[in-house]
């Protein structure tokens, strides 16, 4: 990366700082953890047992929503303030600019997510450290894939609040309607779909992945069969490989969009 | 660089064609002003220049070379949008610190700047407590970082108070003495006429004309008020300094007033005029010469075109400019 797109990512950590954005999710995170470790102190479960799943299911619904939302206006809340040309008069690549603003964004989810969770750790302490420090991975990179989709509705509409609207109907999209989706599917068709094709297409969704993959993790695989999956995980480089594309597919193809846009504004 | 050209510059939306076959230049010390109505093309032209909108057709050189708006390029000029914002939470240092950094200024000169653009009070005021014109003159700031050899500035007039244009002339009189260039467009015709050194025309698309401003008054050869007031017995009987002009041929527009009179002459018959005047030494106690506002040559030239335009808009002519 040039200097620009160094500056641009430190100026983007910045903004996320100045606003008060880290802040807000940090203590939301923090709140919903903590919460949810001392839950089961109190109730002496393990913290495999209640304190992960409990915030994989809380942080499956939220992370999607926060990480779209921190994404949803770096290219049109640009264009709004007629920055953007101004961003893009400098001796950068239009492709960096859109990299350098999903970096440093993501670097400060990635602050929110680790603030909030060692808040819990710090307050549940022993066995729930390891099990809040396991989730930060995943829940960076659910994030992640929610916080490109947003700059790629960023980079695709021309106003702020058309991009905001648009983020949450996608967040409602994967993460309510998707599922049940899945379930007038099955419904419709009498049960006729194959077990696998319902899972890969479970797979196919980040958040439902996220899930299913945590579950997993923290519950044991029988978890999985509790909820009618038979199929299983997907070997880990699928996995990857599914990560992988939520996360860089479409900030790739809003560099590939901005980079070969004709006319800006 | 010593001079940049703009050759053929064409770009078409859809049915529009909001340049069409556009040519123009900027010389080392040269302040280039970009004026014409709403859709005329101006900022079109910026943006071509800044490699913000890809142009059907274009040539640009630099010092005679071919150059394409890379990064190379790009790192040599400063640009001020028009109506800039800047996230409200950010102070105005932060903001100028960004761009400091990645020009690769030195950031020492943040701060000199805020002083020169008259922000250094208000610094580490977040941007959302800044005025329009305190945001403009931020902006005139991120655009100066570096002394640029090429200033675009889109209509950069807009929100600045007396003291913020004064920063503007200041700034616009550096690149004139210091031999870099610098081009604006601008709806601010009489405020800015003395402080370009050439104004392109723009309309349609179509360059209709492209001369100093001196040379755009003697292109559109508007006629000039002159008023005299006269001493004595002339001031209650007019009716000898009316049959001296009839006689000179300049009888046409004249329209009295109580002690004196105004004659409307084109810009060719001043000098009969001063032989007529020449006539009445004594009598005339006061004359005062009223040029047309660059306003009414611009209409003028804008609902007729220039002689020139023409050749100014096809690159088959030679360009008319006169400086």
């Amino acid at each position: 990366m040039g200097r620009v797109a160094r500056a641009l990512i430190a100026h983007e950590l910045l903004e996320r700082a100045r606003d008060r954005w880290v802040l807000v999710v940090s203590l939301l995170f923090g709140l919903l953890a903590v919460g949810t470790s001392l839950y089961a102190r109190s109730a002496g479960a393990s913290a495999d047992a209640l304190t992960g799943p409990s915030l994989v299911t809380l942080v499956s619904l939220l992370v999607p929503l926060v990480g779209g939302v921190l994404g949803h206006d770096a290219i049109v809340g640009e264009r709004e303030r007629n920055t953007l040309g101004l961003l893009l008069s400098l001796p950068v690549a239009r492709g960096e600019v859109v990299l350098a603003k999903f970096v440093g964004r993501a670097i400060a989810l990635a602050i929110a997510i680790g603030i909030g969770l060692g808040a819990a750790a710090l307050v549940g302490g022993g066995a729930q450290t390891a099990v809040l420090a396991g989730l930060f991975l995943p829940t960076l990179g659910l994030g992640a894939a929610f916080l490109s989709l947003g700059i790629l509705i960023s980079t695709l509409t021309s106003r702020q609040v058309t991009a905001a609207s648009l983020t949450v109907a996608v967040w409602f999209l994967f993460v309510f309607f998707y599922d049940l989706g899945l379930l007038g599917l099955l419904v419709a068709t009498d049960g006729a779909i194959a077990q696998d094709v319902i899972a890969q297409l479970v797979y196919a969704n980040p958040a439902g992945l996220f899930r299913v993959q945590m579950m997993a993790r923290l519950a044991g695989p029988e978890v999985l069969e509790g909820l009618g999956m038979t199929v299983g995980l997907p070997p880990t480089w699928v996995s990857a490989a599914i990560w992988s594309a939520w996360i860089a597919v479409p900030v790739g193809l809003s560099a590939l969009m901005l980079t070969y846009s004709r006319r800006l504004r | 660089m010593k001079r940049i050209e703009l050759d053929s510059v064409s770009v078409r939306f859809g049915d529009v064609q909001a340049l069409d076959d556009v040519t123009t230049h900027l010389q080392s010390g040269e302040v280039l002003m970009l004026v014409g109505p709403n859709g005329a093309g101006k900022s079109t032209l910026l943006k071509v220049l800044l490699g913000l909108l890809d142009a059907d057709t274009c040539t640009l050189r630099v010092d005679g070379q071919p150059v394409r708006v890379d990064k190379k390029f790009k790192s040599r000029l400063g640009y001020l949008p028009e109506s800039v914002a800047f996230a409200e939470s950010l102070t105005g240092r932060q903001v100028l610190g960004f761009f400091a950094r990645a020009r690769g200024v030195a950031k020492a000169q943040v701060d000199v700047v805020l002083a020169r653009v008259g922000l250094a009070h208000a610094a580490k005021r977040a941007i959302r407590g800044y005025s329009r014109g305190m945001r403009q003159r931020l902006g005139l700031g991120i655009a100066i970082l570096g002394d640029p050899d090429l200033l675009v500035l889109d209509e950069p007039t807009g929100g600045l108070d007396q003291e913020g244009l004064g920063v503007l002339w200041e700034v616009l009189g550096e690149v004139q003495q210091q031999g870099r260039m610098a081009i604006l467009s601008s709806h601010d015709l009489t405020l800015l006429e003395r402080r370009v050194d050439r104004i392109c025309l723009l309309a349609g698309g179509k360059v209709r004309a492209d001369a100093s401003p001196v040379a755009m008054r003697e292109m559109a050869a508007l006629p000039v008020r002159v008023s005299f007031n006269f001493a004595g017995a002339m001031r209650d009987d007019i009716s000898p300094f009316t049959a001296a002009l009839d006689r000179a041929g300049l009888s046409t527009d004249v329209l009295p007033f109580t002690g004196g009179l105004t004659v409307c002459v084109r810009p060719s018959d001043l000098l009969r005029l001063l032989d007529v005047r020449g006539q009445f030494n004594g009598a005339v106690e006061r004359v005062r010469v009223e040029e047309p506002g660059l306003d009414a040559v611009y209409e003028h030239l804008l609902e007729n075109g220039s002689p020139a335009a023409a050749a100014t808009s096809g690159r088959q002519a030679s360009p008319p400019e006169v400086n």
